[in-house]
């Protein structure tokens, strides 16, 4: 029972991680960035939502305004902070982005304070008895979220237009265009809906510790980069089994093996051992 | 000079070391890591339990720079396995590795660090121009590989691994030497930062040290030995520049690290580089209209 | 550009000589003061500083010490030791401060420590937990609790006073944690206490569903888990969420009206060792109690309070010596016998405090007294 508990539970945070870590995917993917300020535009969704959710009382008006802002905020980092320097070494953008990213953390600081946020009518704090596991509202609402917007988001990709263009984009920028698809348009797209689930994710984080924190975004800043270098760089369903992977392997180890090493260390052991074996990540390729 | 002086004076010399050694493996060699901290804080640790165990100043921090650079030499192997950004995340990892084991191994201090560091056996002023002199050592030493034939198999190595390879350059032989001089060099500025604080944390060795360091080489423009100096300079005493704005301090650091990569991709080197060629094409165009 | 930039270097320089030299003319007393204003621990070292800020408006208002005003020299150490050390530095060098106050965590104060000792120059840590801090030599001293003696405190809380015995530990992974669980296990078997499994947690996690999990497997009777308010807040509120129903026994880093906050109606019946008293009649604790909440516009915490008890201690030694040389006033210091917002006062050989563990509980919403535990025996702090 309790191995299930914990299975289930490493799922849940599995599900958090893979609503922060696609958008970062589909980033690498097209444009081979390592972008760290998206845990920037997280926190921001994150803080958005609770903004909106206590001025309005509404939760689900909170989740559509903080993604369409957050959406369009990660459109700009790209035309702002990318486009210009796309044609640089890797490191460059990498180095421009976490400028942005310690800018963001200190903007958040400044604006709403050191000490965080908090709701005033935490939501979905409510506990539901589920296969005999104790669960919050909360957790299940992020499961089922992340569930339907990913299996949206990948039936969108494998049946529209938008969505195959996108796809075509991502395998071969040059043939895509001679095509005549609108590279820059995909890109904006890009950033848009990657943005926008990570301020999901930030929402359903800050309503499970009913905090709202400058720092918020620093653990998915690097944590994030390793899921995606888990699930093979640009490939969204390895990022997924990545995050979800991960999750699991934390649930038991901070357990288990938490008292020789500490969540992080046992998520960067395994992303090692996983890339000694197999160096492209768990799936090769695009 | 004060003693305010000296001390950041030691800080910087000792940066400059730390920044110069990941300029060799990122800069000439072009394998970027996100884990030098690691390094760094092996050299620390290293030399602080050699100095409390009774060793001499100079030995305690020549342990720390062959322990360095042998684990150095071991992460090396990684950069054949995982190359580009596979590397940089499994540096990274390296980084954090470093850090979960040391937090929880009592021996090692654990979560306390270490304290009682015994002093270097030199007045504060002595000891910056120990630190000093090092840093210039390793300044001339990083020019000299620069220029040397190791630097041009480096470069052809950060070009282009598979054409290096065609140009029967020993791509293994060549970045493993670059990892192992490079994380030894991190080791000896852990060493001189151990007995400058005379008290050391698992914190003071983590992912941000990485970061900043890394913004270094960045800011100076990677591979340029005296950008590098400079911008460590500059990124050093900033802290100091702006405490009178103490609350946009950390804003200001992070819009710079942006501006210059935005505005100055190859950094404070390129940057003079290009002013200096604007200004001769100006001056050209001064002559030709006069 | 460069001329330009010349100008401003000279105003900024005109600026700090006009500055100074009113400093000096109006014969002021300069403390120094380094917290974290920016960075991870920004709303500690804010707490500190207002406190700081609020100890020293007290006294000048209450005419200064010896006809002289105090000035605070606050700078922003980011929590980092690399900073911390030209800043200790700075103070000494530049500055010229007769006596210092660390409103920081453990890895600056202890870096700055060693700083101060060997320039003699007297530093109180005023919430730092590090063993070693003191250890620095005979001009360091802490006007806190060491994180070893708040751990004993939290073994008599749960084992005698609560009277449970079965306990899970959820320590947090960084010298608080270490130093406060050491302390508690120090003490387990002088008060029956069995530990039933320990779990630690890093100071950025807020989602402990697995921890959580395994400790209602677990089902202890009583759980003793350090952190910070913004640990402490989501791992209470998950805990009880799952139906653990056991007492929570925290310590001085949930001390804070944020932790009620985001832990909510969860926050209710955790009891808390630390050193701030709500519902304490004596009057330098409750004048700070509103004193700070009207300067800051939100409630007292016990790192504020700490800070505030820190500059009243360094004001008072130098009221008591007379002068600001550092012999005469290290030996104040080490004599000192002071009411403030934290307690009494006095420090043993080493320079650790000696003064009572106040506990308190969330009670509709708020912090209120539950016990005190004023054991000399098991508060002795270490004396080298």
């Amino acid at each position: 029972m309790l191995f299930f508990e914990l299975f289930v539970q490493g799922l849940i945070h599995g599900s958090m991680y893979a609503m922060i870590a696609v958008g970062l995917t589909l980033v690498y993917g097209l444009l081979r960035i390592l972008h760290v300020a998206h845990a920037g535009l997280f926190a921001l969704g994150g803080y958005l939502g609770l903004l909106i959710t206590n001025a309005t009382g509404s939760l689900a008006l909170a989740m559509i305004t903080s993604a369409l802002i957050v959406g369009l905020g990660g459109m700009l980092v790209y035309r702002l902070c990318y486009q210009p320097i796309l044609d640089r070494p890797p490191y460059v953008p990498l180095i421009a982005s976490i400028g942005v990213f310690i800018a963001m953390e200190e903007v958040f600081r400044l604006v709403f304070g050191p000490y965080g946020l908090t709701y005033n009518h935490p939501h979905l704090q409510s506990q539901v008895t589920l296969l005999g596991l104790n669960l919050r509202g909360a957790e299940i609402g992020m499961v089922i979220t992340a569930m339907v917007l990913l299996g949206g988001l990948s039936y969108l990709a494998q049946n529209t237009r938008i969505g195959i263009a996108w796809r075509a984009t991502v395998d071969d920028p040059e043939i895509a265009e001679s095509f005549g698809i609108d590279a820059v348009k995909v890109r904006y797209l890009n950033f848009f809906i990657g943005s926008g689930l990570a301020a999901v994710g930030g929402i359903f984080i800050s309503l499970l510790s009913n905090l709202v924190e400058p720092t918020m975004g620093g653990v998915p800043a690097y944590k994030a980069l390793a899921i995606i270098v888990l699930g093979g760089l640009g490939n969204v369903k390895g990022t997924l089994v990545a995050s979800l992977a991960l999750g699991v392997v934390e649930a038991f180890g901070t357990i288990y093996i938490g008292s020789y090493l500490d969540r992080d260390a046992i998520a960067f052991a395994f992303l090692i051992a996983v890339l000694m074996i197999r160096p492209q990540g768990l799936f090769t390729g695009r | 000079m004060g003693i305010y002086e000296i001390s950041l004076a030691t800080l910087v010399g000792i940066n400059i070391i730390l920044a110069l050694g990941l300029n060799m493996i990122s800069g000439f060699c072009g394998q970027i890591s996100l884990g030098h901290a690691a390094f760094y804080g092996i050299g620390a640790y290293t030399a602080a339990f050699m100095a409390k165990a009774g060793a001499p100043f100079p030995a305690a921090v020549l342990a720390g720079m062959v322990l360095a650079g042998l684990v150095g030499l071991a992460v090396g192997l990684t950069s054949l396995r995982v190359r580009h950004d596979f590397l940089a995340i499994t540096t990274m990892g390296v980084g954090f590795l470093f850090l979960g084991v040391v937090r929880q191994q009592e021996i090692l201090g654990g979560e306390l660090g270490v304290s009682g560091i015994p002093s270097p056996g030199l007045e504060k002023t002595g000891y910056m121009v120990l630190v000093l002199i090092l840093a210039a050592f390793f300044t001339a030493f990083s020019l000299w590989i620069k220029r040397s034939w190791m630097g041009f198999a480096f470069e052809a190595v950060a070009d282009d691994e598979d054409t290096a390879r065609v140009l029967t350059v020993d791509v293994a032989a060549c970045k493993l030497t670059a990892f192992a001089m490079g994380t030894a060099m991190a080791g000896v500025a852990g060493g001189l930062y151990a007995s400058f604080a005379r008290f050391i944390m698992p914190d003071d060795f983590g992912f941000i040290t990485s970061i900043t360091v890394l913004s270094m080489v960045a800011v100076g423009g990677i591979g340029s030995v005296f950008g590098v100096i400079i911008s460590t300079v500059i990124l050093t005493l900033m802290p100091e520049f702006f405490r009178f704005i103490s609350d946009y301090k950390l804003l200001l650091y992070g819009a710079l690290l942006f501006g210059v990569m935005r505005f100055a991709p190859e950094g404070l080197a390129g940057f003079t580089r290009a002013v200096r060629k604007a200004g001769i094409r100006s001056a050209g165009k001064k002559e030709a209209a006069g | 550009m460069m001329r330009k930039l010349g100008t401003i270097v000279l105003l900024v320089g005109a600026l700090a000589f006009t500055l100074a030299g009113a400093a000096a003319a109006a014969g002021t007393i300069k403390i120094g003061f380094h917290a974290p204003q920016t960075g991870f621990a920004a709303s500690d070292g804010k707490s500190a500083t207002i406190g700081a800020e609020l100890a020293v408006e007290q006294i000048n208002a209450a005419g200064g010490i010896n006809g002289k005003m105090l000035e605070l020299v606050v700078y922003d150490d980011q929590a980092q030791p690399a900073q911390a050390i030209p800043i200790a530095n700075k103070l000494i060098g530049q500055d010229k401060v007769p006596i210092a106050v660390s409103g920081s965590y453990s890895a600056p104060t202890r870096s700055a420590a060693g700083v101060f000792q060997e320039s003699r120059v007297p530093y109180i840590s005023a919430y730092a937990i590090h063993p070693d801090i003191t250890r620095a030599g005979d001009y360091v001293f802490r006007t806190s609790f060491l994180g070893e003696i708040q751990g004993k405190a939290g073994a008599k809380l749960i084992g005698e006073l609560l009277g449970k015995k079965m306990v899970v530990m959820i320590t947090l992974q960084n010298d608080f944690g270490k130093a406060l669980a050491d302390g508690f296990k120090s003490m387990t078997r002088d008060f029956g206490i069995e530990i039933v499994n320990e779990y630690e947690y890093s100071i950025k996690d807020r989602q402990f569903g697995s921890l959580v999990a395994k400790v209602k497997a677990d089902d202890p009777e009583a759980i003793y888990a350090s952190g910070y308010y913004f640990t402490a807040g989501p791992l209470v509120s998950q805990l009880r969420a799952a139906g653990v129903a056991v007492p929570i026994i925290g310590q001085e880093g949930y001390d804070s009206q944020k932790f009620i906050e985001i832990a909510g109606k969860a926050a209710e019946g955790v009891i808390i060792t630390t050193s701030l008293d709500r519902d304490s009649d004596v009057p330098e604790t409750k004048n700070f109690i509103e004193a700070f909440e009207k300067k800051a516009g939100f409630k007292a915490d016990m790192v504020a309070a700490s800070a505030h008890t820190a500059v009243m201690v360094a004001a008072d030694a130098l009221k008591r010596a007379g002068s600001t040389d550092s012999e005469p006033l290290r030996k104040a210091l080490a004599e000192t016998h002071l009411k403030a917002s934290t307690g009494t006062i006095s420090f043993n050989a080493l320079g650790e405090v000696v003064k009572a563990v106040q506990n308190q509980v969330v009670k509709d919403g708020n912090w209120h007294r539950h016990s005190v535990i004023d054991d000399p025996g098991l508060l002795a702090p270490p004396d080298k």
